[in-house]
């Protein structure tokens, strides 16, 4: 079929028409090839302009559009919709941008006129090139997957959890309440006595549109947005399998604690009386702080930081927490004598400031320190430090409270690679942008949160949780079918040698190995079509539709005329 | 130097950081001079040797191509890709004969028009002080 391409310069009211003389620009493109029509008009974007466009497509039977006017970011969609209406598919159409780049920034007119033909029958050029390409509608699950039963998973279950939406939670052990279940109390501003966790609990018990695993493990899950298919086995009953489709997945894998042994300087194993928080949490839980002879302490030593220069970042949560521990300490054992260790003190949230400020009043010390060194010395702890002024000075206690850095879960690795996720420096999960996208990750359909991105307290694993709900509910719409992007990448397998070069660049996992045929298969159904591959393929096998090599050279050569 | 060279410049754009920016650039009315012709890519990282070498040969003067800063990219690691892609061409260009400083990799954000008007401009002024391609003479359009 002969081509008719329809040229269309849009006066933007005079922005365009001021600074760049449309007239004979139309004179030096309508005698190329292939162009049938060439026209000025007053506004193109305005409504009576789209009308116009859309009658003279139909009118003069035209097979490709050409549109000179603004940037394609701020019509290109305006005039692909008019495309759509006048029957012409909008892939062939191509917006050339003369007011932003061109007329707008050189002030010369006979310039501006010469670099304006030059765009012009650059897009000539290139819309000949143009393939239709039609959009998929894709199937999609509502469903979503939540991996780890603590307080981020069961945060980011409840929000999702609805009639049209099903979750299934998946926890490895026998109970939700991650970590929380070892603890005996919460800060005062996050409930204290742990109630909201429980409550929390209860709800995702009672909510009949969530199935809990319990003692549960996730397999595999293969796919990708809006098609997850997913295998767990139940660790108790006989490994039995289950397996199910979900549209997203929100990993809450949480975290672990560093094991206090790998820094034989805190004495943690070795010397008496020295405990971990945890171990103190269970101690306020049975009511008795009590040394290993029975009695209870005259003194305690909390020790902040331990690990954080060995994995190289701050806990945030550990002051807080050993600031409670403190205050819990003088409560019950008024005549105790208890000082802070720590390096330099978190306090980042509003209440902090004065919880802590309360701290002081009631004569806790707080010992700015470094090199903590922790002996036995008959049969009593001495704390060995260097003070902020440099000094050597030591304290002896009777106990002392180690408040070991937030480190990776030990699952960590293995989610990685099962979901094809990238770890950061200090092994937890890599958020896709820290700032802009700090729940997402590269796969689209997946999310991280709470302490698997990284230490963080329980109001902010909930702000993530809910955060990551938020984008799963604004996508996976139930009954909308998924539109993938259009101009994906293409393997032309009669090029590709299997070099999978491809496979190491895509950032999103798109390209697989064919093992039988030996090339790289892509699934363009989550191709976001970057053209990395396109551009590190050496035997030129791939290609990016609408960014086509032949396409791009066209517009180098007008270029270059 | 010859006074009425006007050089031929081929600037390859991402979509998301750079191309936007110099639409600022221009919405801000800055001057640029006219020697530079846009190509729109997604990503910087679309930008195979290939392209870049053909516009040399057919007789570019210059070759910018401009992304997202690092750590900004809208997909993640293109402008990384196109880093290492820039600094394998500089060695191909010596061998060819031709000027490295004909090709340019810069980062030009969203928000930065005026940086894209004094890199586009610095350019220009550079490749005009080394004068025209040798590969101009192939020309044959």
């Amino acid at each position: 079929m002969s081509k008719k391409i329809g040229v269309y310069i849009c006066e933007c009211g005079t922005n365009i028409s001021d600074r760049i003389d449309i007239d004979s620009l139309i004179e030096e493109i309508s005698s190329l090839e292939d162009v049938g029509v060439a026209k000025k008009y007053g506004l193109l974007c305005s409504p009576a302009g789209k009308k116009y466009l859309a009658e003279d497509i139909k009118k003069e039977e035209l097979t490709h559009l050409v549109i000179g006017a603004c940037s394609p970011r701020e019509h290109e969609q305006t005039f692909m919709k008019v495309c759509l209406e006048a029957g012409l598919n909008p892939y062939l159409f191509q917006m050339v941008n003369i007011r932003e780049q061109c007329a707008w920034m050189i002030s010369d007119k006979e310039a501006a006129t010469r670099l304006a033909i030059k765009y012009i029958r650059a897009g000539i050029k290139r819309v000949a090139l143009h393939k239709s390409l039609e959009k998929i509608e894709l199937e999609s699950n509502p469903d979503v997957l939540v991996i780890g039963g603590g307080i981020a998973g069961i945060e980011a279950s409840l929000s999702l959890a609805g009639p049209e939406r099903k979750i299934y939670l998946v926890e490895k052990t026998d109970a939700l309440g991650g970590m929380t279940n070892k603890f005996a109390q919460l800060l005062p501003h996050q409930g204290a006595n742990l109630s909201i966790v429980k409550d929390k609990i209860e709800q995702v018990n009672n909510n009949e549109h969530i199935e809990v695993f319990t003692s549960t493990a996730v397999e595999d899950i293969h796919g990708f947005l809006g098609n997850f298919e997913i295998s767990v086995t139940n660790q108790e009953k006989d490994s039995e399998k289950k397996e199910f489709k979900a549209g997203a997945v929100v990993v809450a894998i949480g975290f672990g604690l560093y094991d206090p042994k790998e820094t034989p300087a805190f004495g943690y194993g070795d010397v008496e009386n020295v405990i971990n928080a945890l171990e103190f949490e269970t101690m306020i839980s049975s009511g008795k702080i009590v040394l290993k002879n029975g009695k209870p302490p005259a003194s305690v030593a909390l020790i902040h930081c331990v690990g954080r220069k060995e994995k190289g970042y701050c806990s945030k949560t550990c002051c807080l927490y050993s600031i409670k521990f403190a205050r819990y300490l003088k409560d019950k054992l008024p005549n105790v004598d208890v000082s802070e260790f720590y390096q330099d003190l978190c306090l980042p949230d509003k209440s902090d400031q004065n919880y802590f400020e309360e701290a002081k009043k009631k004569g806790i010390h707080f010992i700015q320190s470094d090199e903590i060194e922790i002996k036995d010395i008959n049969d009593r702890i001495k704390v060995k430090y260097k003070s902020a002024e440099g000094k050597k000075e030591e304290l002896s206690v009777d106990m002392a409270i180690l408040a070991p850095a937030m480190v990776p879960s030990q699952d960590t690795p293995k989610m990685a690679e099962m979901l094809n996720l990238p770890l950061d420096e200090t092994g937890f999960f890599k958020e896709a942008h820290e700032m802009l996208n700090p729940v997402a990750t590269p796969i689209e359909g997946v999310f991280v949160v709470g302490c698997a991105l990284g230490p963080k307290n329980i109001p902010d694993s909930i702000v993530q949780s809910q955060a990551a709900a938020g984008k799963i509910l604004s996508t996976l719409i139930p009954g909308k079918k998924l539109e993938p992007e259009v101009k994906t990448a293409e393997i032309r397998e009669e090029f590709c040698t299997g070099c999978q070069t491809c496979l190491s660049v895509c950032f999103y996992g798109v390209i697989s190995f064919d093992e039988h045929k030996g090339i790289s298969i892509v699934n363009e159904a989550i191709c976001r079509g970057c053209g990395s591959c396109v551009g590190s393929c050496p035997s030129g096998a791939i290609k990016i539709k609408h960014f086509t090599y032949p396409q791009l050279y066209r517009e180098v050569l007008e270029a270059l005329r | 130097m010859d006074k009425d060279f006007k050089p031929n410049i081929v600037g390859f754009l991402c979509n998301w950081c750079s191309y936007a920016g110099a639409d600022l650039a221009g919405s801000n009315k800055l001057e640029i001079k006219p020697f530079l012709s846009v190509v729109k890519v997604m990503c910087s990282s679309r930008v195979n040797s290939n392209l870049v070498l053909t516009s040399f040969l057919w007789g570019a003067d210059g070759v910018l191509i401009a992304g997202c800063h690092p750590g900004d990219c809208h997909y993640e690691k293109g402008n990384y890709y196109a880093r290492r892609r820039f600094a394998l061409l500089k060695k191909i260009m010596e061998s060819l004969n031709l000027e490295p400083q004909r090709l340019q990799l810069s980062w030009v954000s969203a928000s930065e028009g005026k940086r894209y008007a004094e890199v586009v401009n610095k350019f220009a002024e550079d490749i005009t002080k080394i004068g025209p391609s040798p590969f101009r003479k192939n020309q044959n359009l």
